[in-house]
């Protein structure tokens, strides 16, 4: 199994204007999403992910619930935090992650006017 | 089932009041000092006490300790007023205090420990090293870093259920206020303690708070909850900017 993975404040960037746990939430499932925390490795608890951190403990037990929630991480009473080793949740928040970002540029897209095809096509485009 | 039931019970209640000032006023050579103070801190909350030089917050800090009376209004701590009698269940540390400095750290540690009823041993071992804390250095010796964690500690080490803090960031190194601000968190992580600091480092502490009460003039400016303040998109900074600018 992946050792435990602590963290420093560096791992994140946070914008003190938004709430603190939905950017710990969206920041942790995408290292999950993109492999860097792997199936199984064990996450600090609440109050090591707290003082590493240096935020309210609170915060961090939201964004765990959240996250939980979403079926990325589980609690094994007396044992601790998880990633998930179900292969399916983690295949599901890269499809969601995916039509996020399809969302984003088809808002850029109809910004200039056009279709996200168009957007692409026009973007290929030699000189 | 009996911890089912009462984490039930224990989720259905309202959270007790640490903290309540109800309409206090101070007056200090009939210049008026605090002037209509009300507010209240849940229990087991962190509140930053944020506000200008010389806006009331060392006598607001003061008056719940009991070391000062109020002129007018009442201050009550966990339901009962404030005063004297009460100092055993709260641990203060005043800005600019100081330690004696021809004794050591663990000299400082042990003198502590017969003074205080609720000093927890085993808690200080566990502060000295998270702290960088060493016995064997003379307090008169030390940075203002390293004093300044020393008396954390000996606020921290004691069990008592309120913590109130007076600027404990200053003249503090970058490094010693990241160790002073992670020990803090985890010692609320267990929801049991609740904590009051004053700081002017709003953007070392802003993501600590949950709560933050403005203080200007001698009157309360503003009482936050920190998180509401970021789902309309404003952060601690700029609500303090907002308010005191």
């Amino acid at each position: 199994m992946p050792p435990i993975r602590g963290w420093t404040a560096q791992d994140f960037q946070i914008d003190p204007s938004r709430p603190l746990y939905e950017q710990f939430v969206e920041q942790i499932r995408a290292m999950i999403a993109r492999g860097e925390l792997e199936p199984g490795t064990r996450l600090p608890s609440v109050r090591e992910t707290a003082a590493s951190l240096r935020v309210n403990p609170t915060t961090v037990m939201k964004a765990y619930q959240e996250l939980e929630r979403l079926e990325l991480i589980v609690t094994f009473r007396g044992q601790g935090t998880f990633v998930t080793q179900a292969e399916e949740a983690i295949r599901l928040t890269r499809r969601q992650l995916a039509k996020e970002a399809v969302r984003r540029l088809e808002e850029t897209a109809r910004s200039i006017g056009i279709t996200l095809e168009e957007l692409w096509e026009l973007s290929r485009e030699k000189e | 089932m009996m911890a089912q039931a009462s984490g039930a019970r224990a989720a259905g209640e309202k959270k007790a009041t640490a903290v309540k000032c109800d309409n206090v006023e101070v007056a200090i050579k009939r210049k008026l000092i605090l002037n209509g103070i009300s507010f209240d801190i849940p229990a087991g909350s962190l509140t930053g006490l944020l506000g200008p030089n010389g806006a009331g917050k060392s006598t607001l800090m003061r008056l719940l300790t009991g070391l000062l009376e109020p002129d007018s209004g009442r201050v009550e701590l966990f339901g009962r007023p404030a005063g004297t009698d009460r100092l055993g269940e709260l641990s203060f540390l005043p800005d600019r205090g100081q330690l004696p400095p021809h004794l050591t750290a663990g000299g400082w540690l042990d003198l502590a420990a017969g003074i205080y009823p609720d000093w927890n041993r085993e808690r200080e071992e566990e502060l000295a090293r998270e702290l960088g804390v060493y016995r064997d250095k003379k307090i008169g010796t030390m940075s203002r870093g390293e004093e300044a964690r020393l008396q954390l500690l000996t606020c921290l080490a004691r069990e008592a259920p309120l913590i109130i803090l007076d600027e404990p960031f200053a003249g503090v190194d970058m490094i010693s206020r990241e160790r002073i601000a992670s020990a803090v968190v985890a010692e609320m992580a267990d929801g049991q303690r609740t904590f009051l600091i004053a700081t002017h480092d709003i953007r070392e502490m802003e993501q600590l708070f949950d709560r933050i009460v403005l203080i200007g003039e001698g009157a309360i400016r503003g009482v936050h909850d920190v998180e509401e303040l970021r789902l309309g998109g404003r952060s601690v900074e700029s609500c303090y900017r907002d308010v005191f600018s």
